[in-house]
């Protein structure tokens, strides 16, 4: 029951992150309603970056919302001092802390992942290459594993601030990196960022391992934190 | 000697160096209605949340169905066997009452579905109305649908007749008092309503600045406390303040109002020795004694 708890809590986020990779599938079809097209000077290979981009882009708040709310999405939107929400209920049925946290964050990254499989199928469907089931498979593994980073530090938040401040305590630390990755090389190097997006030309580049390992470290870091701070923490 | 079914002991807390609750105990005997007393902020939801494991305690004992909470796991296995009722009334707001009562059935093998349908037709409660666009009356009825119908052998519960009207409060009130009659079912419930408190309760604690400064069955404090009103001809003597036990003293004009409590006929005899004109002692409401117990001196 409480999987079906998070399915019914975690569904429309979900859905609406299905509604928007739908409506960018169906771009060639409802651009030229409106007038609009694609330059026919644009090289594909630049259109292709631009889908990768915005496909990882995408995951980055797919991974942040559906996380977002953690185990804590039953507490209050406002943190103020004794505004529970409905966390006091879920904390008073027999069900451990531990559970509960892997029960929501397992569904959520369940639905990231799909998203994101549904998403890099598509990337790959557009690059004017194509892509070999290996590339694929690289492909998706590195947008999967580098995404989890970003889910698990997701989690970790939701554990440690209120709703109205995890999705900008998300952003924040990511642009950091984002920034450090930019002035430090061995940042760079480890980035998650640079696993997902690849400054240099996807699938053309050496297998990101570096970022695939640090994230990976930094997932697990990440959610057994969460599950430290969820059993000390007090409601 | 009654089981006990709660049991706390020097229970204390702190919240960031300030003591909420100091060395509190506490006992709650199985299939009694008590009720829980205090100011807001005297460490009521403090001492609820601690016994449900949402907060963790600085020090102290706590015995649930004679089981000690000591860890998750006993905690957890003491959460199958009771219901709560928060102060906010606050449900899944994802959810419609069908779908909270389905989760919520899920947890317990005992649910009873009699009790559910007798609460639902009771309470008017439609199955498919979405939690969000229940009143804070109904929520509050659907809370209490889910703490009883789950066959739990304790209910505590956090301010539960908030946001009812008259008439549903005197239903749920009720219902309480027969739970515990028929089923044995105890009831430890904190609330500003004294009169409801004494209304259905066998049992009371008063809880003041984190301490319990009244714990006992109702009408033994009741037979046990008296007030005593001295008239003087002038200012009541200082003295009045030395004489022993005496749990209150107030003073207005010419009249001294003492709460006193075990041999009043002594406290009394001592009282006359300072020459007041009128001397009347009579019994006393749980209103005074919370009043006198929770405003100090």
């Amino acid at each position: 029951m409480i999987w079906y708890k998070a399915w019914l809590e975690t569904r429309w986020i979900f859905g609406l992150f299905v509604g928007l990779i739908v409506f960018v599938w169906l771009t060639p079809l409802w651009m030229p309603l409106f007038g609009l097209w694609l330059h026919p000077g644009i090289p594909a290979s630049r259109i292709w970056m631009a889908i990768h981009l915005g496909s990882v882009f995408t995951s980055f708040f797919v991974a942040n919302s559906l996380a977002g709310s953690g185990v804590n999405s039953q507490t209050a939107y406002s943190p103020a001092p004794g505004n529970d929400g409905s966390m006091l209920f879920t904390l008073s049925l027999p069900v451990s802390r531990r559970r509960l946290l892997f029960v929501r964050a397992g569904l959520g990254a369940l639905l990231t992942n799909v998203l994101i499989a549904v998403m890099a199928g598509y990337t790959l469907s557009q690059r004017p290459e194509g892509a070999n089931p290996l590339q694929a498979i690289e492909y998706l593994a590195r947008a999967i594993v580098c995404t989890m980073a970003v889910y698990s530090l997701s989690v970790l938040i939701s554990c440690l601030l209120a709703t109205m401040w995890q999705l900008y305590a998300g952003i924040f630390f990511w642009m950091m990196v984002l920034v450090l990755q930019l002035k430090i090389g061995f940042v760079a190097w480890l980035s998650p960022l640079r696993g997902m997006t690849l400054i240099s030309y996807p699938l053309t580049a050496p297998f990101p391992w570096a970022p695939i390992v640090a994230s990976l470290v930094f997932a697990g870091i990440c959610l057994c934190a969460s599950v430290l701070v969820l059993q000390r923490k007090e409601y | 000697m009654n089981e006990m079914i709660i049991a706390a002991d020097g229970l204390s807390k702190s919240y960031d160096g300030k003591p909420a609750l100091k060395s509190l105990h506490l006992e709650v005997p199985r299939g009694s209605i008590c009720g829980f007393l205090g100011r807001n902020g005297a460490g009521k939801t403090t001492t609820l949340k601690l016994l449900l494991g949402m907060l963790r305690r600085d020090a102290g004992s706590i015995r649930l169905f004679g089981e000690p909470v000591d860890s998750e796991a006993s905690s957890i296995a003491a959460r199958r066997r009771l219901g709560f009722v928060s102060e906010d009334k606050d449900l899944y707001a994802f959810m419609n009452v069908d779908q909270t009562i389905r989760f919520t059935r899920a947890f317990f093998p005992a649910w009873r579905r009699d009790l559910e349908e007798r609460y639902l037709d009771l309470f008017q409660l439609p199955r498919k109305k979405a939690v969000p666009k229940l009143s804070k009356g109904m929520r509050t009825q659907l809370m209490l649908l889910l703490a009883m119908a789950r066959g739990a052998e304790l209910l505590i519960m956090d301010e539960p007749t908030s946001g009812l009207d008259p008439a549903m409060t005197e239903d749920v009130l009720q219902i309480l008092a027969d739970l515990a009659a028929s089923d044995g079912t105890t009831v430890f419930f904190s609330s500003h309503q004294l009169a409801e408190v004494e209304q259905i309760c066998d049992r009371v604690c008063i809880i003041d600045r984190g301490q319990a400064v009244i714990d006992g069955e109702l009408d033994d404090l009741k037979a046990d406390y008296r007030r005593v009103l001295l008239v003087f001809e002038g200012t009541p003597p200082r003295e009045l303040a030395s004489l022993p036990g005496i749990d209150h003293l107030s003073q207005r004009g010419r009249t001294a109002s003492l709460l006193a409590h075990g041999n009043v006929e002594a406290l009394v005899d001592r009282a006359r020795e300072l020459g007041p004109i009128s001397v009347e002692v009579r019994s006393v409401t749980l209103k005074e004694l919370f009043l006198d117990h929770v405003r100090g001196e």
